[in-house]
């Protein structure tokens, strides 16, 4: 029977590829393969979860070779009879997935945030002209890539019945070779799972970027920023970047400082249950995405904030 | 050896209105998308250093062939385009298809460059499709682009690491927004522009044929609707209360 | 006849526009306080050949004609006046040069020119006279192969900036103006503090001090004794840069109506729903649109003039159209705007101290309505 292969090089985005995989076996009947690549660790925290897993090992095959990559998935996609493939749409997932379609002769949506099954198909929500819309869309070949945007699914829950196999495919020779691989500067924290965030923008001083983080900290939650002050200021680093280019967060509130609300922006924050929007501009677009709009000038908000918050 | 930029014309984002959540694109100008603008500049600068030949492609409609102008004016050789107006509103498997035949046209195609993402529908898709068709290895998201003889030394930057790749020529590369600062054309830049060479090619020229069916089919596509409070804060007292009472404080 | 711009006029356009607001728009205001354009600007649009653009590219110049000047221009000056007036005034002086020089000349003061290396200035008004050049105070007495000039100079835009300054002083021999090109910070050449305007900062304007400047005979521009042509020639073809500025002037003061007519309120609706502001906004949305076509129209007469007389006459009629329109506009946006309008911290108050002064600069407006009626009558 035909089924669904689930990739992503990261644990946690392949429990939340699980969940949407869970909801499409459920409108559709079919059943559900997890593919891992050189990581026993990941293969057996899927096992966990109660997946059907396969992995590969072979240390010749190199994750920074898209094409190397996508050839093992065509071929596991082969050997297990799967119609749909769903990948993640961080960076890795992304350029993958057009790759892998392309192999497959499938369409292919990418960075998709929600999805539905409808009459056996599966109905995918993403953003489209730059985040002013949002287009539903189906793909209508028989094999289909769908890409989910991180954080867009929970990640799935312990269930029993998992079981390991390993796979073994074939690979060429690579044309690239990987000289370095360094980890981002900065601090892992992952702005896409607080639950609180703190979104500075080219609003702020930098000199005030100290009480705003020590906000972030009072209440618990973590700084995120607008896409300038990470790439022109560099103020933070880009993996504090809240919107199209950045991450789509859905944090339960987000205190908005200093940022004008352009879409590009919008689109990574307007999922958030509650937002308050500070800005001294009275027609600045945020604050009419806010639940709570502040007008006001952050040099003397901000003091006053962090002392109310008990620093 | 030729350098070959991609880049999709796309509507005028700034100026796309949102009349009851339906997008009015009817009336706006065309522009290249503005990452693959950024794929230009990289191409460009490329170009300066190594001496080589910058080739801007591009498929859609009969527009296109003003719209490349301004690519040309910001620093492309020479353009071959794909020029039918029944490639409007075409899907990312047909771009490809179209881009890499036009690139199999060029000799000693060395780089391939493409935006990280287009500007209207950032799907991603197209440079990873063509990579395929024309069996080349890819990278993406990439933030520094060194060629060394027949090899490019390639900064892929991604969530949390950056990769320093060596790669074989020819590759195709998709680069980040944020990769550099596309310069502005001069006004004679611009007038030459037009008189730079251009190679039209239709669907015949190529031997594609546009299929029936659509692989993606597209349902809706609709602004989102927005039911936010917008209740005023007047001070930073009444903030807290309002933290308070959503049980953000003192929880 | 097409009203339509081509794809090279509409990038010349966007060009301007995006440089404007990416690079001036952030010290719009700085400019303003300072009076003072920064080098790197004046740098950038060098670069971007607005030195020349309309100048031959024999001569250093983009040969891109006189509209697509206009359409340039008006993107600079509706972000800020000051760098689009140093480059009116610019044009002013390098198309007298390049219409009436020889070709000795040319080469040596043309391609600087078309690069920004030099800026030009053109200088004709004196303390004592304005619109009347047989006032004409300033004297030029030939010693050998040179000649040795006198004179103060008033209101003169751009000397403080290097460069080559056509100036009109009387001569010796003939007794009538003769235009002469005098190279800025010569022996003799100095200058006042800059004047504080009302408006158009960053339009740096000096008078100018001439004592005992020596110059070579064959700096001399146009012939001897002739100086009106040169004068009335190099005045109309200014025009259509000091429209330009009034263009972007006005273009400003409707981009700031609307958006202000949409962001504030009223009794919880924006004034754009009220008709007293839409009626307002219509009248403001045509005068734009008149003063543009006559602006871009003036522009395109003169790639070709029909013949000095005509075209003198064109560019009297649209100076006064599209400087009186923009004081105009300016006005209904402040209306628009209310008290808020004359907060230094809007822009349209920096509008409006812009607006008021085009009717008065470069021919005042009853002398360009002068000109209109000598041409209908004669
Ligand atoms: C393809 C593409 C992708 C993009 N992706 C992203 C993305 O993922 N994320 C992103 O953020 N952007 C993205 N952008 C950029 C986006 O269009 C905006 O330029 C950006 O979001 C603006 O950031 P900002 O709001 O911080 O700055 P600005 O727009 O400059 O806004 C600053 C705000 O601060 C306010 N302010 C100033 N001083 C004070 C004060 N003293 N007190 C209170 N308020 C003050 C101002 O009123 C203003 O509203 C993208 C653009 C493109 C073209
Ligand atoms: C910002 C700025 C930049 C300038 N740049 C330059 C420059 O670069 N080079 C330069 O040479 N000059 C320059 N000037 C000077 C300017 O061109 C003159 O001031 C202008 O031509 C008007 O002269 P005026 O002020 O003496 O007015 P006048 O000629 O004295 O006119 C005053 C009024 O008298 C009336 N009037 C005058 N003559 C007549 C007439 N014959 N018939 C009917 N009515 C008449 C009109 O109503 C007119 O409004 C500049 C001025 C300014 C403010």
């Amino acid at each position: 029977m035909a089924g669904i292969l689930i990739y992503s090089e990261k644990s946690k985005l392949a429990l939340e590829l699980l969940t949407a995989a869970r909801l499409i076996a459920k409108g559709t009947g079919l059943n559900i393969k997890i593919l891992c690549i050189n990581s026993d660790k990941q293969a057996e925290e899927m096992v966990a979860q109660g997946a059907e897993t396969y992995h590969i090992k072979e240390q010749n095959l190199n994750l920074a070779d898209t094409a190397a990559v996508a050839s093992a998935l065509q071929q596991a996609a082969g050997k297990l009879d799967a119609s749909i493939v769903i990948l993640s749409s961080n960076r890795r997932g992304k350029e993958l997935s057009g790759r892998l379609a392309q192999k497959l002769d499938a369409g292919c949506l990418s960075d998709v945030t929600s999805l539905q099954v409808k009459d056996g198909k599966v109905q995918c929500a993403r953003n489209a002209l730059g985040g002013a819309t949002i287009a539903t869309q189906q793909i209508e070949t028989d094999m289909q890539v769908i890409a989910l945007a991180p954080r867009s699914f929970e990640p799935a829950g312990l269930q029993d019945s998992g079981s390991l196999k390993e796979m073994a495919i074939e690979i060429e020779s690579s044309l690239i070779k990987v000289l370095e691989s360094r980890s981002k500067a900065g601090d892992a924290a992952d702005i896409e799972a607080a639950d609180i965030l703190v979104v500075v923008g080219q609003g702020m001083e930098q000199g005030d970027m100290v009480l705003a983080e020590s906000i972030a900290r009072a209440l618990g939650g973590e700084i995120a920023c607008s896409k300038p002050v990470a790439t022109d200021k560099k103020w933070l680093p880009e993996d504090r970047i809240v919107g199209l280019s950045g991450k789509k967060c859905k944090p339960q509130l987000a205190i908005i400082l200093g940022i004008s609300g352009q879409v590009q922006f919008n689109v990574g924050i307007r999922d958030a249950n509650t937002i308050i929007a500070i800005n001294n501009d009275e027609n600045a677009y945020i604050l009419q995405m806010a639940d709570y709009a502040m007008v006001a000038d952050l040099k003397e908000v901000l003091p006053e904030l962090n002392k109310a918050l008990g620093y | 050896m030729n350098i070959v930029v991609a880049m999709k014309q796309v509507p005028d984002l700034q100026q796309v209105r949102i009349k009851n959540r339906e997008p009015v694109i009817e009336g706006v100008p065309f522009t290249l998308g503005i990452i693959d603008k950024n794929a230009l500049e990289a191409g460009v600068q490329l170009k300066e250093a190594a001496g080589s030949n910058l080739i801007v492609v591009s498929a859609g409609n009969e527009e296109v062939e003003e719209t490349i102008k301004e690519a040309l004016a910001a620093g492309a050789d020479e353009a071959y385009l794909v020029l039918d107006d029944k490639l409007d509103g075409m899907e990312s498997s047909l771009t490809a298809s179209l881009l890499a035949a036009t690139i199999q046209k060029i000799d000693d195609v060395g780089l391939v460059l493409f935006g990280e993402g287009s500007g209207d529908n950032y799907s991603g898709q197209v440079g990873s499709r063509v990579a395929e068709i024309l069996g080349l290895p890819q990278v993406g998201y990439v933030s520094k682009i060194e060629l060394d003889g027949t090899v490019a030394r390639i900064t892929r930057s991604l969530e949390d690491c950056e990769e320093l790749l060596e790669v074989q020529l020819p590759v195709v590369v998709t680069v980040m927004g944020g990769i550099n600062e596309p310069r502005i054309p001069s006004v004679s830049q611009i007038l030459k522009a037009g008189r730079k060479p251009k190679e039209i090619l239709d669907l015949d020229d190529l031997d594609i044929e546009i299929a029936e069916d659509k692989k993606i089919s597209t349902l809706s596509n609709l602004a989102p609707e927005t039911d936010r409070k917008r209740v005023a804060v007047k001070s930073v007292t009444e903030l807290i209360t309002v933290l308070q009472a959503e049980g953000f404080v003192g929880r | 006849m097409e009203f339509t711009l081509t794809k090279e006029q509409a990038l010349i356009q966007k060009m301007a526009r995006d440089y404007a607001e990416q690079n001036i728009a952030p010290i719009a205001e700085q400019i303003e306080k300072e009076n003072q354009v920064p080098d790197e600007i004046l740098k950038g649009l060098a670069e971007l050949d607005l030195f020349g653009m309309a100048m031959p590219e024999a001569y250093g110049g983009a040969d891109a004609g006189y509209e697509s000047y206009v359409l340039a221009m008006e993107q600079i000056a509706r972000v800020s006046s000051g760098p689009a007036v140093a480059i009116s005034a610019h044009s002013l002086g390098l198309s007298a040069i390049s219409s009436f020089g020889t070709e000795e000349q040319k080469q040596k003061y043309m391609p600087k020119s078309c690069r920004g290396e030099y800026i030009t200035s053109f200088a004709f008004t004196e303390p004592g006279t304005g619109s009347d050049p047989k006032q004409i105070t300033s004297t030029a007495v030939r010693e050998g192969d040179h000649y040795i000039i006198n004179g103060t100079k008033r209101f003169i835009t751009n000397a403080n900036y290097p460069g080559p300054i056509v100036t009109f002083v009387k001569d010796s021999e003939s007794g009538r103006p003769t235009a002469f090109i005098i190279d800025k910070f010569c022996e003799g050449y100095s200058i006042s503090e800059p004047w504080e305007k009302v408006g158009w900062h960053g339009g740096v304007l000096c008078d100018v001090y001439l004592q005992n400047v020596k110059i070579p005979v064959e700096n001399v521009l146009g012939e001897l004794g002739n100086g009106y042509p040169v004068l009335q020639y190099g005045i109309a073809f200014g025009k259509i840069g000091m429209n330009s500025v009034a263009l972007g002037t006005t273009l400003a003061a409707f981009e700031e109506s609307v958006k202000y007519a949409k962001e504030k309120t009223h009794r919880g609706e924006p004034i754009a729903k009220f008709q007293a502001i839409q009626l307002k906004i219509a009248d403001i949305a045509m005068k734009y649109e008149v003063s543009r076509w006559m602006a871009y129209r003036l522009g395109s007469l003169a790639n070709k003039p029909k013949s000095p007389g005509d075209f003198a006459k064109e560019a009297a009629l649209s100076k006064v159209v599209i400087a009186e329109n923009a004081v105009a506009a300016a006005r209904i946006a402040m209306d628009i705007h209310g008290s808020y309008g004359l907060m230094a911290d809007y822009k349209v108050a920096r509008i409006y101290r812009d607006a008021i002064m085009g009717p008065q600069v470069e021919g005042v407006i009853d002398m360009q309505k002068l000109i209109v009626a000598g041409a209908i009558l004669a």
